[in-house]
């Protein structure tokens, strides 16, 4: 007997793998053979798999033709009706909306291009250009790809049993009361592992005489492959959904021999993935690894944190990565917008070959500074040192100009791993890094494990609130051999370098107590045993937990040196769980009460001549730079990549200035304040002259409007005299929409007022090739002047500059002599002249 | 003759700068005599005075944007163009006063 209907499609979604897997659960009743048919593709499905029901690819108004054929038939076809009419137009469920990307604006030349890109979250930014490598994916290790099967009944029972296990532990994660965003996932990927259609293909493949392992990898592929080619985004994610049970399936059979499959590099590489542990991306070839693109790193996992410390340019919360980027297509991911490009077309190489080229200029202009103390124009000094984790990290770090390590982070050391590492080769760690810095201080923060951190064989028991649990300094009276040991390794290592120990997650003074007797008793022991260490090793702690921010004064008695850890310490006061996304909004530095929270910890431990320093996120930015000087540390310790720029502002800020910033913003009453009043501070190359050799080139290649544009607006940026050129360019065209600033004659004078420059400035390109700018008279250009002002503060002298410079061009001999001078430095004399700006006014 | 000009556009950094020199170079190149008011980003400068507009035969507005204190000008013979055409064109624009 034989029935058939016919019915469309009323999702919005598609027929994606929720409403699948009911369809196939309706099928799955009956004993006839069910298919259905997509009218618009004639892609046939059977659909009592919802894998393949989602591999049809049914999209909302799709046609699609039930086909019934067996005994029951009858009432199948009511029940299928049935469903179809009634329960399947209430089965949609709404699309995740992306959080990423909603505030990328791509730049003009960019846009210009049309070119596809897909938005992430900046971790770490850079530019990265390489063939993509999809780490974590569903292969096997070469072994066993290569193994021969055993007996297809013995191959049978291995698939039998790896998807019985597989199912017994969702379903017992499923008995576990999961979230509800858990149980979805939970559900559909129960229905892939009892999917008809996937076990039918696994079991065509071994009877054909593959391996269990084998077979599922090219069963998973079959329906991944099919899956990728949907249209809709929802049904392209659901492959990774099949893979992911795949591996399970194979970590079940074949346990430890799966996770030993690796991912090696052998070019310039961006390399794709869910999620990465620290040992993956150690594995890495740092010379290849270019770019990572991650779906579910934290923004604090220590994937994350390694990828800094390496500057590799990182974005996160790219859910669909594996469907965006395919293996082995080349990619650029630009970790300063926020976005992946898949593909890289002609004109979007040229692109980024001038992008690389603006962070090279800038890059080299800082280097400059990397060597010397970075002072103040008003002589306060203040050290800049970095942050690592690694010992492959420091010579990199002192290449950067690091005045000394503010933050060794030595969790990763226990981290990954089935035991403590020993006290030796803990030693042989801290003595390189104490040698590597040749005189400048290493701060060793003890092992901070537990929050979001666990460490199996440390048994930190599950918690209900991790980051106010055992964490930190709190671990170490239950693990004190662990403890003990780490000690003895550190004061070891301070026999050969200026060594300072440091204490993460202190609450309370007993805990300083208690660490200084451990600190005893392993100098005591390490004497008896003849092994030799500074006597006066300094001790401090992190100031993290806003109970100990208050406790300065007695704190002070006790220990040597204080640290901020700003990260936690504006979690634990702003009582915000930065990444959870209905909250993260509340999370800033840049609170008020925060800043004044900062200002008193100093303040406090200065009055009792503590060194005081900062590590963590708030010393990345350089917008927050002059909050930070404000308030008098003696060091702020950063990612390495940072230490360039930030010592290129100390030297152009003033110190005074800084002071009196933090004071208005401590005065504030919202995060917004304070933000326009950090917007329209002025203290950072506010003093700086309108021209600079760096701001004037000849003989440039730029080929339309916008390169010509946007060539200037980084030349500024190269110049340090912006961190958001971005902006800087949109402003100029703002302007340029109301009427072209070409004014005939060759020349053209775009121009901005915006604070997103930080001090008044001339940037002048002469083109080898006239480019189209809409003239007045019609005529391409040759020469662009591009005038910058700042918006919030006026200053005469300067606007006087651009007012005569702008007579200036209504000259014909003026203009004569711009287009005849012979190179950057006559046209730079050139101009100086007619402004009548001395030399010391032209940079 | 004798002429007032005002310029003005909307940033007040180039165009209101360049119409100004436009017009006195070539007022002086046709034997006018004229005084240029700028209404930029530094505010009013070179500044009109109400005598000097009673004075004058004529006043030229070269601005997209608003003027500044035109009631100083009630009364007066008011030329008005755009501040491109100063810049492009100044001679069409002293053919327009003659009318």
């Amino acid at each position: 007997m034989v029935h058939e209907y016919t019915f469309q499609c009323p999702l919005p979604n598609g027929l994606h793998a929720r409403p699948a897997s009911l369809l196939s659960e309706v099928a799955g009743r009956f004993s006839a053979n069910i298919s259905v048919t997509n009218g618009r593709t004639t892609a046939v499905a059977n659909a009592k798999s919802v894998l393949a029901l989602v591999g049809i690819d049914v999209k909302m108004g799709d046609s699609c033709r039930v086909r019934i054929e067996g005994e029951d038939a009858e009432t199948a076809h009511a029940a299928l009706r049935e469903f179809t009419r009634n329960v399947l137009p209430g089965c949609d469920e709404p699309l995740p909306v992306a959080e990423a990307g909603l505030g990328v604006v791509l730049p003009r030349t960019l846009r210009e291009i049309d070119v596809p890109w897909h938005a992430g979250t900046v971790v770490c930014p850079g530019i990265g250009r390489g063939i993509v490598v999809v780490a974590g994916g569903l292969a096997l290790p070469a072994d066993l790809a290569h193994e021969p099967a055993l007996s297809r009944g013995q191959e049978q029972e291995r698939v039998r049993r790896a998807i019985a296990s597989v199912r017994a532990s969702m379903e017992a994660d499923m008995a576990a009361r999961p979230s509800a965003v858990e149980a979805g996932i939970l559900r559909a990927h129960l229905a892939i592992v009892g999917d008809v259609g996937l076990g039918e293909k696994i079991a065509a493949l071994v009877a054909a005489g593959r391996s269990a392992g084998q077979a599922i990898v090219k069963a998973a592929a079959f329906f991944a492959a099919r899956m990728r080619a949907a249209e809709s985004i929802y049904v392209r994610e659901r492959a990774v959904d099949v893979e992911d049970i795949g591996l399970q399936l194979l970590e079940q059979i074949y346990g430890a021999r799966i996770q030993a499959a690796g991912v090696v590099l052998t070019q310039p590489s961006v390399v794709a993935a869910e999620n990465l542990t620290p040992r993956q991306l150690l594995s890495f070839d740092k010379r290849f690894l270019k770019a990572l693109v991650l779906a579910h790193a934290g923004v604090t996992s220590h994937a994350v944190i390694l990828a800094r410390s390496f500057d590799i340019p990182t974005l996160t919360s790219v859910t669909e990565v594996r469907t965006i980027l395919t293996a082995g297509q080349e990619a650029i991911v630009d970790a300063n917008l926020g976005i992946v490009i898949p593909g890289v077309s002609p004109p979007v190489g040229r692109y980024y070959e001038r992008e690389m080229r603006k962070l090279r200029r800038r890059q080299e202009r800082f280097g400059r500074h990397a060597r010397t103390p970075a002072v103040t124009l008003d002589g306060l000094r203040l050290e800049v040192g970095a942050n690592v984790a690694t010992t492959e990290e420091l010579a990199p770090a002192f290449a950067q100009g690091a005045d000394g390590i503010g933050l060794f982070r030595t969790e990763m050391l226990f981290m990954d791993r089935n035991a403590a590492p020993s006290e030796e080769e803990q030693f042989a760690i801290y003595v390189q890094a104490a040698k590597a810095a040749g005189g400048r201080p290493v701060i060793i923060r003890t092992f901070d494990v537990g929050g979001d951190k666990p460490v199996p064989y440390l048994h930190v028991r599950p918690e209900a609130n991790p980051f106010l649990g055992c964490r930190g300094v709190r671990v170490y009276p239950g693990h004190r051999d662990v403890f003990a040991a780490q000690l003895r390794a550190i004061l070891r290592a301070s026999a050969f370098g200026r060594v300072w120990v440091m204490v993460p997650m202190v609450s309370a003074l007993e805990e300083v107590r208690w660490v200084k007797a451990r600190i005893a008793e392993a100098r005591a022991e390490l004497e008896s045993a003849g092994l030799a260490c500074d006597p006066a090793m300094p001790v401090g702690i992190m100031v993290e937990v806003p109970s100990a921010a208050f406790l300065i004064d007695q704190l002070a008695a006790e220990i040597d040196f204080f640290s901020i850890g700003t990260n936690d310490l504006a979690q634990y006061f702003l009582a915000v769980d930065r990444d959870s996304p209905d909250v993260a909004g509340l999370y800033s530095a840049r609170h008020p009460a925060f800043l004044r929270l900062l200002a008193k910890i100093v303040e406090d431990a200065r009055r009792h001549g503590r060194w005081v320093g900062m590590c963590g996120e708030m010393t990345r930015s350089p917008r927050d730079l002059p909050l930070l000087l404000g308030l008098g540390l003696d060091e702020i310790s950063t990612a390495a990549p940072e230490i360039p720029s930030l010592k290129s502002a100390i030297a152009q800020s003033s110190a005074a200035d800084c002071r009196v910033l933090l004071a208005k913003a401590m005065a504030c009453r919202s995060v917004a304040e304070v933000e326009e009043v950090v917007a329209g501070f002025r203290g950072r190359g506010g003093t700086r002259s309108l021209l600079d050799p760096d701001l004037v080139a000849v003989g440039s290649d730029s080929a339309s409007k916008s390169e010509a544009i946007q060539e200037i607006v980084d030349s500024f940026y190269a110049a340090g005299r912006t961190d958001q050129p971005q902006a800087i360019e949109e402003a100029v065209w703002a302007r340029e929409t109301v009427y072209s600033t070409g004014l005939g004659h060759g020349f053209a004078i775009p121009h901005c007022k915006t604070d997103a420059i930080a001090a008044n400035s001339i940037g002048v390109v002469r083109l080898e090739q006239p480019v189209e700018w809409g003239s007045v008279d019609g005529e391409p250009v040759r020469c662009v002047i591009l005038l910058a002002m700042r918006e919030s503060d006026q200053d005469d002298a300067h606007m006087k500059v651009f007012s005569k410079l702008a007579r200036k061009l209504m000259h014909e001999e003026f203009r004569e002599r711009m287009l005849a001078a012979p190179d950057r430095a006559g046209l730079l004399t050139c101009l100086a002249d007619e402004l009548g700006l001395s030399t010391d006014q032209v940079g | 003759m004798r002429i007032v000009a005002v310029t003005a556009c909307p940033t007040g950094i180039a165009h209101t700068y360049m119409a100004a020199e436009q017009l006195e170079k070539t007022a002086k190149a046709l034997g006018h005599q004229i005084k240029v008011e700028t209404q930029g980003a530094m505010g009013v400068e070179n500044e009109l005075s109400v005598q000097e507009i009673r004075e004058a035969d004529v006043a030229i507005f070269a601005v997209d944007i608003e003027v500044e204190r035109r009631e100083r000008f009630d009364g007066k013979r008011i030329v008005q163009v755009p501040v491109q055409e100063a810049i492009k064109s100044p001679k069409a624009v002293f053919e327009k006063i003659k009318a």
